[in-house]
């Protein structure tokens, strides 16, 4: 049965994924500190509410309230706009990641009785590609931000920026192709589709080397800890973020988080069987699990491993990880012609 | 780890053990088959396995290394030397001071300061005492010097205060009088030491 | 509504092109050229070329941050650049030209309605297919000598940055380093 799409259903999904990510995206910060207290044998925030559950309130109001600095002799305009960019890309890319399933509203809602709320909000047809796209525009966000904010930490963020992005890029897209041959398709509900005869059909196991190599790609274009050059403590103070306080500087956190979602929601549906149900469990229940799961994945590494340098990330990407992920594309092409 | 062991910072002579890195690869091609072979020999993952086993044993079964500090304190050396406390004879409830000077005297950093005089009875009276914790260095001199073990380091490490006057005047460290009883008599900083007995010596009489 | 659409980022994407050609300041320009190839996107997806559109966001993202990377090495980037410019008739009178050119030749095909498409659509084909179809039949020629091309400029690139790469600077004796850059000193 297929329903036509109103805009209203548009945009409260938009709406829905909007309101949802930032939610969880605050929420976030307090799981990362909490998981990795334990992992380091401290409790954690505990003292602001049960369970120091209220310290993202906590943490609010300090952000809000903190004086927006910017400093003398930056490029105020774009140390203005650049967290902006930052989490704006970062929402934009959701517009094309199917969060949960569609649903209709029941009739005996107001307003909103029988309208039909599609998976995505904006069902383009290419929409793994469009993710990648805004994603990759969201680090003009630390690029800008460490280039006009004149310090010397935060032009070496910049350039390390630029560095990691021209490594990482083109791995995810090569790891991508060969999901991407074997639906032909660049849509994600097909990809959803593919898959969606249970655990047996997941992409994992057909395209186990391009799983992997996707995460290592992921973490990159998230900046987590193996890959975090940009703003890591130990080298660079705060890399691109050294000058930033208050809210533009909560920006950044934010887009960080939605970004890590995004590559959570990416990972579950291309590879990992995305939002059909399993068993008993429902598809929404199923997504939240995968995409929580690749959430806890990037912090339990955070707490796991050291980081790398960036020539090391460089030698890594262009020399082991790209030759392994077009090996891999030319054997699923050779795989599907011998298979046709 | 025994305490030798443990004091002993002298590098090269403990038992490291070194691990076996293997040789470093020459050649490009070398180098992509270490990265290979450290990936597939799964010792990334056992690095997830140590974290993830110390997050279940804090989860459930408490194992954290937090104190959490104003709610719950470690108990300190009764060794340790922090704010001056001034003891009373068990007896009388007098305080022990007999205003000899000699805390005075050797304070290095000059900050105690006092005052005597002979009260009715023609006993000295400790008229003035105070302590300027802005120069105390609580290096232990005067407890150590002390012949009454009258002054005393306490525990009181939390110093921070509105005023620095709130610690130093004689009355404010003098064990309260209702509360002599649960005095207690310090083996810390100055105190006698528990074989003084033995260490006690026949004053050689050759002179 | 497709028109508003398309007038709205006409005009935001001439603006931020001017910027680019205007400022003298390169963080400005640099941006604006970024922010100019984003938006030429959604002239894209006005177009219902999705697929096009998001090439153009990825090729260009990628291409003005290697951009930005020059600028970081070669300018600060929050001083204006003195811009030596020897006779602005010169500059006007060609830019002007250039510019009329373009314009003329984009807008002939308009004028002669001879605007037809050579190759038509494949019924039912998505995007992405049908950029593949045209790609790989007619334009199977020029496509390949493309990739020839760009196979030729990235062994010249591999070949300039790999010189002496084996050759450690900070290592090696000033000597022998002066004589295998061929002892200019």
């Amino acid at each position: 049965m297929i329903h036509e799409v109103t805009w209203i259903g548009a945009a409260v999904k938009a709406l829905i994924a909007l309101l949802l990510v930032s939610a969880v995206a605050g929420f976030g910060t307090y799981i990362e500190r909490k998981v990795l207290a334990w992992m380091q044998r401290r409790p954690g925030p505990a003292h602001v509410g049960p369970f120091g559950l209220l310290q993202l309130a906590a943490d609010g109001i300090k952000l809000f309230t903190k004086e927006d600095f910017i400093p003398q002799f930056s490029n105020r305009l774009i140390f203005s706009i650049a967290p902006v960019i930052t989490a704006g890309t970062a929402f934009i890319a959701l517009a094309a990641v199917p969060l949960f399933p569609d649903f209709t509203f029941p009739s005996w809602i107001p307003l909103l009785g029988g309208v039909f709320v599609p998976s995505i909000a904006s069902d383009v047809n290419i929409g793994i590609l469009f993710i990648l796209a805004a994603m990759a525009a969201g680090l003009y966000g630390p690029l800008l931000a460490g280039m006009s904010q004149q310090n010397k930490w935060g032009i070496i963020g910049a350039a390390r920026t630029a560095v990691q992005f021209l490594s990482y890029e083109v791995v995810t897209g090569l790891s991508l192709l060969a999901p991407i041959m074997l639906v032909s398709s660049l849509s994600l509900v097909d990809f959803n589709n593919y898959q969606a005869g249970g655990i047996g059909s997941w992409m994992l196991w057909q395209q186990p080397l391009a799983f992997i190599l996707f995460l290592i790609a992921g973490f990159a274009e998230t900046n987590r800890t193996p890959f975090d050059l940009l703003e890591h403590e130990a080298e660079i103070v705060s890399g691109f973020v050294t000058e930033y306080s208050g809210l533009r500087w909560g920006l950044f956190f934010v887009g960080e988080y939605a970004n890590m979602i995004t590559i959570g929601v990416l990972a579950s549906v291309v590879f990992c069987g995305g939002y059909s149900d399993l068993w008993l469990i429902p598809g929404w229940l199923m997504m939240g699990l995968k995409v929580s799961f690749f959430f806890f994945l990037m912090l339990w590494v955070r707490a796991s491993w050291p980081h790398i340098r960036p020539d090391q990330l460089m030698w890594l990407s262009w020399k082991v990880l790209m030759p392994l992920a077009v090996v891999n594309v030319v054997i699923t092409g050779i795989v599907m012609m011998a298979m046709a | 780890m025994s305490l030798e062991q443990f004091k002993n910072r002298n590098v090269g002579q403990q038992q490291y053990r070194m691990l076996d890195l293997g040789k470093t690869p020459e050649t490009g091609w070398g180098r992509f088959k270490q990265v290979l072979g450290r990936s597939l020999k799964v010792e990334l993952l056992i690095g997830l396995g140590v974290t993830f086993g110390v997050m279940i044993r804090t989860l459930f079964r408490g194992e954290t290394h937090t104190i959490r500090y104003p709610f719950e304190k470690i108990p300190i050396s009764r060794r340790y030397r922090a704010i001056h406390e001034m003891k009373r004879l068990l007896e009388s409830g007098h305080y022990r001071c007999i205003g000899c000077g000699l805390c005075e005297k050797i304070c290095i950093s000059n900050c105690i300061t006092m005052d005597t005089r002979y009260d009715e009875n023609q006993r000295k009276e400790v008229s003035e005492y105070s302590i300027n914790f802005g120069r105390c260095i609580f290096c232990g001199y005067c407890a150590e010097v002390c012949p009454e073990l009258a002054i005393v380091h306490g525990d009181r490490y939390e110093t921070a205060s509105e005023q620095r006057a709130s610690f130093s005047l004689f009355e404010d460290m003098l064990t309260p009088i209702d509360k002599l009883k649960s005095q207690q008599e310090y083996p810390g900083f100055g105190a006698v030491s528990p074989n003084a007995d033995e260490n006690i010596k026949k004053t050689p009489l050759a002179y | 509504m497709i028109t508003i659409a398309f007038y709205f980022f006409a005009v935001l994407i001439t603006l931020l092109f001017l910027v680019t050609v205007m400022s003298k300041n390169v963080l400005y320009a640099m941006t604006s050229l970024a922010a100019g190839m984003v938006l030429i996107s959604g002239l894209f997806f006005i177009l219902g070329a999705d697929f096009l559109g998001v090439v153009q966001l990825i090729v260009y993202v990628g291409a003005v941050m290697a951009l930005y990377s020059f600028a970081m090495m070669f300018f600060d980037v929050n001083k204006d650049v003195k811009e030596k410019n020897g006779s602005a008739a010169t500059v006007f009178l060609l830019g002007g030209a250039i510019a009329l050119m373009l314009v003329l030749v984009f807008s002939a095909p308009m004028i002669g309605q001879g605007a037809a498409s050579l190759y038509p659509q494949v019924a039912g084909a998505t995007n992405p297919q049908a950029v593949g179809l045209v790609l790989f039949t007619k334009y199977l020629v020029p496509f390949e000598v493309a990739a020839v091309m760009l196979l030729v400029a990235m062994i010249a690139g591999i070949i300039l940055a790999g010189k002496k790469m084996d050759l450690s600077l900070s290592t090696t004796e000033e000597e022998i380093l002066d004589e295998t850059q061929g002892g200019d000193k």
